[in-house]
């Protein structure tokens, strides 16, 4: 008797937990399909697309919040105009001249966009003048709630979005299915050169399906707002992560290639997650945990390494892709002799005048700021290892710097070690993990292996960093203090930038010797041709333990010295996922391929907003996500980054200067085939 | 003992069966040819040798030792080298680097400590013995061209360079002939012949060009419907009935 009654409670619960998760996975399915259809349609992985519904949501928040549009209105303007637009926009203007880059270097630019369309729309519309409190959902009085076979709560916003989500697949299938404009959209993605060939207008039927994907970004904005928590609440565009994360995992069920897998993933990963909530028993860390805020991306990383469809995936390339030119070698490895050495005599010039400058006459704002933009260089360095050295993407490694800092705070609180140890001890930490995450990531490729590092650091973010034995106590990571070592005091400013200095040196050494030696010849050899380098005896899982290992402890030092030179470790303001998705932006598109690089994009993310915005232009220094995601355009057509783009085109302008006035040694030079490939290697980027 | 046995080699693939109880034996220093129309299996069990695919059932050796689990890395490792029908070059890299990277990996330990201390960087030494090696392939000159700069032709012989720099015993070289035409054909055989006949390590050759193999081969197996239907000296197999039923027709009968 009394286990009946236990069974029917039980089952109660159970179907409860059911219909309030469908609407729930309506909403991941709506974000999932729009994943899909972006990246059937275009070819993009558009993580950006997190900030198109943000655009919208806000849009309509803005309208009708603040300015008392009424909701029909501000739906039309949000929804059927401005995200259809800003579709239009973003293909005509980006998307269409990068179709036959890899998938990524699309990534690249989707993360761009992700960081810059938001701060964009901020500072175009003031949005922050005011906190932006106060959500609400388009449906009218969307939380009066109905009972579902007279027992089961359901709202009228849920209902509402269960309803256009299912409406919106159906007319979508029939889409794909039964038009010819799906049948072009489908070989247009494929090859749009070679559906050119066969007389189709492959541009226009770009544009058409982002304006629709785009459509569906918004549409999914202003619905998703009342079924996350975030109704009532500020509206921010970290608000959607949580649901676009778990969105994609819904779209990798279906390797994002299929709509009908997208909704089903959908609405199942909503009831799963209810299910939990129910049913799994709360007293166990790990499993209320899973209840939480870990849930979708645990879900995502299991998806991603254990769904046997992704594993096979390879991605695939454009048959006519031949077509395009070679990338071109580096410039330092063209160059000539008296070239090189000029070089580095301006490049010695300039540091000595620098330190000189910083040494004897800034004050201390300016050796803060320089120390910072040494201690980011040592940071991007990993970067440079992982996507210059590795040729892949991760999005982990603001997480290894935080362990790094974490490591560093740690040792010299709990134990009182030195903080030097400390910080060593953290980039062994770091390089262990990142060897074990290495593990199940390793047969992953491309956009794969990027969404799950990402996810885990989204876990870090969301679960890790909040135990006591990671992030430290309520107040953590305050009172990190600078190291004494070698009988030398390095916690004055001066003797803390000097120390900096040295290590970065030592870690820039450091990747130049790995890149020239064994690991980087095996290294190169696997970004070329994984399957011609086994061929020839390379073991690319070693490769891949070592690259994942060896750039975890080179960005946890850096976060460890970031903890030492603000005597703190500023988690929320250094180390959160989304800074990290910036770091990536910003080094690959100033140049992740040499070390140069890496310590380009120290310096100009560190002083670029102070000197450059907030100085000499006087603008916000918000503008600086706004232009170096943009600016992540540029890395389809330059994949070596801007500066090396840069450098090679003023060594062009430079020797075609110098062979004017001695035309014989020039001609001689322009016969050997040095010159000849950094003549080939500067045309097709000159015109964009 | 053969250096490289392939013994009973079976492979299906969902219900169709595209290599059955396939035995191929080569020696060190032989020529052997591989031919057989397309679809035969030619390609299946070459990535059955290569360790691409795992047989169904058989085994494969290599110098009396069993390497039918062995990942290719082991076996590249181990002395078996190849080249690609479809080129697989390192984008990016210096004709140079592609020896470099083969013979380095071939000898060097790869040890991260060693390359942290500067031991890892490519001596002179290595650098010159890649470049006698592109000299007498013909590529003389042309170590520092960036590899997308070179013609299919150039790109065949890069790869055939690439494996020879991992000291193999035996080279399996896929379709050379694929794209090229008949005087570059002629060309990449007379370079194979030579630097076989210096090096002497055994050659296995897979190819649907049978004027090709016919001259080229000493022994030759073929192919067709997954089944090893006749091997023999090249001559001989050339002359087989059943040999020009399934395959050959007019090519043998026009010559003769």
């Amino acid at each position: 008797m009394t286990a009946s009654i236990l069974a029917a409670g039980v089952l109660e619960d159970t179907i409860r937990a059911f219909f309030q998760g469908l609407p729930i996975g309506a909403g991941f399915a709506l974000v999932a399909m729009s994943f899909v259809l972006t990246y059937k349609t275009s070819g993009v992985f558009n993580l950006a697309f997190g900030a198109q519904a943000f655009i919208s949501a806000a849009t309509y928040f803005e309208l009708h919040v603040r300015r008392d549009w009424p909701i029909w209105s501000a739906v039309l303007m949000a929804v059927v105009l401005v995200a259809p637009l800003l579709g239009l926009l973003l293909e005509r203007l980006i998307f269409r001249h990068v179709h036959a880059s890899s998938a990524v270097a699309k990534l690249v630019i989707s993360l761009g966009l992700l960081v810059a369309l938001p701060e964009l729309f901020k500072l175009i519309v003031d949005y922050n003048r005011e906190q932006p409190f106060g959500a609400v959902g388009i449906i009218p009085d969307g939380t009066t709630v109905y009972r579902l076979f007279g027992r089961y709560p359901v709202t009228r916003d849920e209902i509402a979005a269960f309803v256009i989500v299912v409406a919106a697949a159906l007319a979508l299938a029939a889409l794909f299915r039964y038009t010819r404009l799906g049948l072009r959209i489908r070989a247009v993605v494929q090859s749009p050169r070679m559906t050119e060939l066969n007389g189709v207008n492959a541009d226009w039927v770009s544009s058409g399906s982002w304006m629709l994907s785009s459509f569906f970004a918004g549409l999914a904005g202003v619905l998703l707002v009342p079924t996350t928590s975030s109704l009532g609440t500020v509206l921010e565009p970290t608000g959607f992560f949580p649901i676009v994360i778990s969105a994609l995992a819904a779209a990798a069920l279906g390797r994002l290639v299929s709509l009908p897998a997208a909704l089903f993933g959908g609405l199942l990963l909503g009831v799963v997650t209810t299910q939990m909530r129910t049913h799994v028993p709360r007293d166990n860390v790990i499993l209320a945990e899973l209840q939480g805020p870990a849930l979708p991306y645990v879900m995502l990383f299991a998806i991603i390494v254990f769904w046997p469809a992704i594993r096979r995936q390879v991605a695939g390339a454009d048959p006519l892709l031949g077509v395009s030119p070679p990338p071109p070698a580096l410039a330092a490895t063209s160059r000539g002799r008296g070239m090189t050495i000029y070089t580095r005599i301006m490049a010695l010039a300039f540091f000595t005048a620098v330190g000189v400058w910083t040494f004897a006459y800034a004050n201390n704002f300016w050796i803060s700021r320089i120390t910072h933009s040494v201690i980011f260089s040592i940071i991007f360095l990993s970067i440079v290892v992982f996507t210059g050295l590795g040729g892949q993407i991760a999005l982990c490694q603001v997480t290894f710097a935080a362990i790094g800092a974490f490591g560093a705070m740690q040792f010299a609180q709990r134990w009182d070690i030195s903080v030097i140890v400390g910080m060593v001890a953290g980039a062994a930490i770091a390089a262990a993990v990142g060897a074990v995450l290495s593990i199940p990531v390793m047969r992953l490729g491309g956009i794969w292996l990027a969404i799950a590092t990402l996810a885990f650091a989204l876990f870090f973010h969301d679960v890790l960093v909040k135990y006591s034995w990671v992030g430290g106590s309520l107040f953590h990571g305050r009172g990190v203090p600078r190291p004494e070592f070698l009988g030398v005091d390095f916690s004055s400013r001066e003797n803390f930038l000097i120390l900096c200095i040295a290590i970065l040196v030592l870690v820039g050494v450091l990747v130049i010797l790995i890149r020239e030696s064994s690991t980087g010849m095996a290294l190169r050899a696997l970004r070329g041709s994984e399957t011609a380098a086994e061929s020839i005896g390379v073991i690319s899982w070693r490769s891949r333990v070592i690259v994942f290992s060896v750039s975890a402890a080179i960005a946890a030092i850096g976060g460890g010295l970031l903890a030492m030179e603000e005597r703190l470790v500023g988690y929320e303001a250094n180390f959160d996922p989304q800074t990290g998705l910036f770091w990536l932006v910003i080094v690959v598109v100033l140049g992740a391929r040499t070390v140069e690089g890496g310590i380009q994009a120290g310096v100009a993310f560190v002083i670029f907003p102070e000197l450059v915005l907030d100085r000499w232009l006087g603008l916000h220094g918000a503008w600086r996500y706004v232009l170096f995601g943009f600016a992540a355009i540029s890395f389809a057509r330059h994949p070596e980054g801007l500066l090396e783009h840069g450098k090679r085109r003023s060594q062009v302008m430079m020797q075609r200067m110098f062979s004017r006035r001695q035309p014989a040694v020039a001609a001689a030079a322009a016969g050997s085939g040095v010159d000849a490939g950094l003549d080939t290697g500067a045309a097709p980027g000159d015109e964009p | 003992m053969s250096l490289l046995v392939a013994n009973g080699i079976t492979k299906r693939f969902a219900g169709i069966t595209a290599v059955e109880n396939a035995n191929i034996a080569l020696d060190a220093g032989e020529r052997v040819g591989l031919i057989g129309p397309n679809g035969a299996g030619k390609t299946t069990l070459f990535n059955c040798l290569l360790g691409l695919l795992r047989p169904d059932a058989g085994s494969v050796s290599f110098d009396g030792q069993d390497i039918t689990r062995l990942p290719v890395y082991r076996r590249a490792r181990l002395g078996i080298g190849r080249t690609f029908q479809r080129v697989e070059l390192f984008s990016g890299s210096s004709v140079r680097d592609h020896l470099l990277f083969a013979h380095r990996i071939r000898s060097g330990t790869g040890a991260l400590w060693k390359d942290v201390l500067g031991l890892g960087l490519p001596m002179p030494a290595e650098i010159e013995r890649c470049d006698a090696l592109l000299e007498s392939l013909g590529l003389g000159g042309m170590g520092d061209e960036p590899i997308e700069a070179l013609s299919l032709g150039q790109s065949r012989l890069v790869e055939v360079a690439r494996a020879l720099m991992t000291q193999p015993r035996v080279v399996l070289l896929d379709e050379p002939s694929s794209g090229l035409d008949r005087d570059e054909t002629n060309a990449l055989a007379d370079t194979l012949a030579r630097i076989q006949a210096e090096q002497g390590f055994g050659l296995l050759l897979v190819e649907h060009d049978v004027e090709l193999v016919a001259s080229f081969t000493e022994r030759t197996y073929v192919l067709d419907f997954g089944k090893l239907i006749t091997h023999g000296s090249t001559p001989d197999v050339m002359r087989d009935p059943e040999v020009r039923a399934a395959y050959l027709g007019d090519f043998v009968a026009g010559t003769q």
